[in-house]
């Protein structure tokens, strides 16, 4: 994504001058068919299921079918909005979305810049395997582990008591206040590595010479990551900023799902789960493509309303 | 050169597959049945689905090819894994395609109302083997609101007379070795049950080889939470009705969540797990983790329905030596106060109607499904499916009777044993009681002689000192208690379409959250109000109401009969 939007800024010039005649049409004629694949392609999969949304207006029965079902209007946006769970729903999403944002966003930069600082070739690529491995993992496995590391004989609660911090074990997966931190900490765990390689290439194309004028200005490390690595760094951070808040309310399925339970389940409970539990569980597909499109139009405004500022700021923009 | 170690491996597969199918036709070959043809050729095969935890078999498992040549037809059964029933089926309904067979569990009503399942009321008459499985009425009671009949419920069918030694159902359970300590005192109620747990801990904290205890602990995983919300029923001595209290005289449904007798119930489980008794990880366990914990024996007690535990962690405890520590569990009579007649054990079959296994749209064969169903109840393959082999997995002595060796009893505990020979199609309809011969059970659990000689010696020596011969003597039996009986069959089966049904989803939905927060709460009154606040919120009574309208209809129905 983050070079199709320095593709588009490139092409500027070129597309103003081409004219649309018949000529140039057949003249690009193979390129129009294969890119015409691609339209086709985007109609069925991405435009086609959205025919689906109509059951969030019915009451939907999958005896009757899509078009025999009742039309009832609004009625299951009113219902949804009119549960408090729903509400809370929200609420947990959009929290554990931005708190994952932002943490996972400030460490994988950290970890970027300190990781480019280290000037042994080999650590510095082994440090770079290591970290990112995670990010392969499933979450059954990685919410796995870490029920085992916090439970009461895991090897935290093990640790806590050895060095005499505490004298009975935490049950850290009873208490609603530690799900969200549990949550952003696996989180950090398993992207911080993956993240950072895009930061790191980014650091690489910075133009050395620039470096070393700043030696020669009597820069040292901090103000070279400061003045050079940073500001080189923007666009590439700017970009990723904009395409992560459209996914804030993405905060996640899996994770929360595996590692809630009826203690925690109001602060865990996200609008993925809301929709698995009304939408697929009781059976009831209506309000779960409700909540659907809620959760799909929020992405947009938030998208947009990010793009904006980044564009008022004279900053880098997906389109 | 590689052409030819490629055309090689090819002949290789080639010969092993013939090789392999030539000793199955061998096999059947024996018994050769007029109902099925024998060759691998015409075997056809069935997709099944069940909304239940299960093991799958092998793929070459024998017993399964042997019915297999019988009947001419195989299933290919899957499980429930990691999911709820009404997860694994709402995905299957929105997706749209079905297996052959499906078992929805608690979301067999979706199935309905999505209109998946075949009515099977039109083809019923023509196996003999099916419509003996139940009487007029009990057909009846199948019925749906359109009239039809759409799925057969499999399991608590009586043949002659009834054979159980097995408490299937939930109960107080106690490892022997807590009873032996005490010198197999009589408990009957919840605070003797507890004091018994807290005396034994007290003087024995860990097992032989120093492994700490852990005196009580509470499976509370998703839907398997009813070990922890549905005790107060049957302390007052009302049988397992499940979401609801029905008075025998008045009819009347009954809230089990309010009553006195929860309060009682669950400030003891408060004041336990203050003192350490209770397990500080009961509520945030996995099933999983709870089956290792009872596996390792440290559990000395929970409640718990006997198949969510025992076949896992029972054969655990088994093969690790467990028993000769006093590892196995046994089960309680426990009710509130002393004097109240208990009614943990249920005798007679109660027809489950609110789901059963159906046969989809999807499936292009009914007829032939249905005639694979009818098959698995006659009496040879019956046998074949819960006893195995005769001479490999059973042998009969001169007066016809069943008896097993030590060895085969291993064997058919043993896991990988059980996937690659054994297929008793668990979920299909099935006998309990006596077998059509007369002398013996339908199944190895129901045969007494069969049953005492294959029991542990921690249980039998329990067993022996309390003077009884089964689990069922231990917890007592009573008869099934109406013509509503149980009400479950029902509730499991709303869905928030009612109000009702939101009622219902509500209030699992905060007693999931409540009720351990109730046990852990430092201020038990507080917290209890602050639970029955937030359930009053549920609009309990929409449920309720439901229910009561449920039971009326199905006195209704029974009162036509009489």
């Amino acid at each position: 994504m983050a070079g199709k939007a320095g593709k588009k800024a490139g092409n500027k010039e070129t597309e103003m001058k081409v004219k649309i005649t018949w000529k140039e049409i057949k003249r690009q004629k193979v390129l129009l068919l294969w890119s015409l694949v691609i339209v086709i392609y985007g109609f069925i999969f991405y435009y086609l299921p959205l025919g689906g949304w109509l059951m969030a207006f019915q009451n939907y029965k999958p005896a009757k079918g899509l078009l025999h079902s009742e039309f009832i209007g609004l009625d299951k946006f009113k219902r949804l909005f009119s549960d408090e769970t729903f509400i809370r729903v929200i609420r947990n999403t959009l929290a554990m979305g931005v708190i994952n944002l932002v943490v996972t966003f400030v460490m994988a930069i950290l970890f970027a810049i300190l990781l480019n600082e280290i000037r042994q070739r080999r650590t510095k690529k082994v440090i770079q395997t290591v970290s990112y491995l995670p990010h392969f993992l499933s979450w059954i496995i990685v919410t796995g582990i870490l029920h085992d590391m916090l439970s009461g004989a895991g090897i935290v609660n093990e640790m806590l008591r050895s060095l005499h911090i505490i004298d009975k074990s935490i049950d850290f997966f009873a208490h609603p206040s530690y799900f969200w931190p549990i949550v952003a900490f696996a989180n950090v765990w398993k992207e911080t590595g993956w993240n950072a390689i895009i930061y790191l290439a980014a650091i690489t194309s910075i133009d050395p010479s620039l470096y070393e004028a700043a030696s020669i200005d009597g820069a040292g490390r901090l103000a070279k990551i400061r003045h050079v690595t940073l500001p080189g760094i923007k666009p590439t951070i700017i970009i990723l900023l904009l395409m992560n808040i459209g996914n804030v309310l993405n905060a996640g399925f899996e994770i929360q799902y595996l590692l809630g339970n009826g203690l925690v389940q109001s602060v865990s409970q996200t609008i993925d789960i809301y929709v698995l539990k009304w939408g697929i569980s009781q059976g009831d597909y209506s309000i779960g493509t409700a909540a659907g499109i809620f959760k799909s139009v929020v992405s947009i405004i938030l998208i947009v309303v990010a793009n904006q500022i980044a564009k008022r700021n004279g900053e880098e923009q997906l389109y | 050169m590689r052409k030819k170690v490629i055309a090689n491996m090819i002949l290789t597969v080639a010969a092993t597959a013939m090789l392999v199918t030539g000793c199955g036709a061998d096999d059947g070959g024996k018994s050769k049945n007029s109902s099925g043809g024998s060759s691998d050729s015409e075997i056809k095969e069935f997709t099944a689905f069940f909304a239940v935890p299960g093991s799958e078999i092998n793929d070459d498992n024998e017993i399964q090819q042997m019915i297999a040549e019988k009947t001419g037809v195989k299933v290919k059964e899957t499980w429930l894994t990691g999911q709820t029933p009404e997860e694994a089926i709402g995905t299957i309904i929105a997706g749209g395609e079905y297996p052959d067979f499906i078992e929805g569990a608690s979301g067999q009503q979706q199935l309905y109302d999505a209109g998946a399942l075949v009515a099977l009321d039109d083809y019923l008459d023509s196996y003999t083997n099916i419509k003996e499985f139940f009487t007029e009425q009990e057909w009846d009671s199948l019925r749906q609101d359109d009239g039809h009949i759409y799925w057969i419920p499999q399991f608590s069918n009586i043949y002659g007379e009834e054979k159980v030694c097995t408490h299937n159902d939930e109960a107080f359970w106690i490892q022997t070795r807590v009873l032996k300590w005490a010198g197999y005192p009589e408990i009957t109620t919840m605070d003797e049950y507890f004091d018994l747990i807290e005396r034994y801990q007290k003087e024995n904290p860990t097992m032989e080889d120093g492994t700490k205890n852990i005196p009580y602990t509470i499976l509370c995983d998703d839907w398997r939470y009813f070990c922890l919300e549905n005790a107060p029923q049957f302390l007052d001595g009302y049988p397992n009705d499940g979401s609801c209290i029905v008075d025998p005289n008045s009819l009347k449904v009954i809230d089990y969540n309010t009553t006195d007798t929860a309060v009682r119930y669950f400030k003891k489980l408060n004041e336990e797990y203050h003192k350490g008794i209770v397990d500080t990880e009961s509520f945030t366990q996995t099933y999983d983790e709870y089956i290792s914990k009872l596996s390792t024996g440290r559990v000395l007690g929970m409640i718990d329905q006997w198949w969510d535990f025992a076949y896992r962690a029972g054969d655990a405890i088994k093969s690790a030596g467990l028993d000769k520590q006093g590892c196995n569990y046994v089960p309680l009579p426990i009710t509130i106060e002393k004097g109240i007649k208990n009614q943990w054990h249920n005798s007679g079959g109660v027809v489950n109607a609110g789901t059963g296994l159906g046969i989809t749209v999807s499936c292009d064969d009914v007829a032939g499904a249905l005639q694979f169903v009818d098959d698995l109840l006659g009496q040879e393959i019956h046998d074949l499916r819960f006893w195995g082999v005769e001479g490999t997995d059973y042998q009969v002595d001169d007066k016809g009777e069943f008896s097993r060796t030590p060895e085969m009893r291993t064997n058919c505990a043993d896991t990988a044993y059980k996937a690659s020979h054994l297929c008793t199609y668990s979920y299909f309809p099935q006998w309990l009681g006596t077998s059509r011969d007369g002398i013996n059970a339908m199944s190895p659990d129901g045969q007494a002689n069969e049953f005492y000689d294959g029991l542990q010696t921690d249980v039998k020596e329990c067993f022996d000192a309390y003077g009884v011969e089964t689990y069922v003597d231990m917890i007592g039996t009573s008869e099934a208690p109406g013509a509503w009986y149980p009400m479950w069959s029902y509730s499991n089966n709303l869905t928030a379409d009612t109000d009702g049904g939101m009622a219902w989803t509500k209030i699992g939905e905060i007693k999931h959250e409540y009720l351990p927060k109730v046990v852990m709460a430092k201020d038990f009154d507080a917290a209890w109000e602050d639970y029955m606040k937030a359930y009053k919120k549920c609009k309990p009574e929409d449920f309720l109401d439901e229910m009561q309208k449920e039971l009326d209809r199905r006195m209704e129905e029974a009162a036509k009969y009489q």
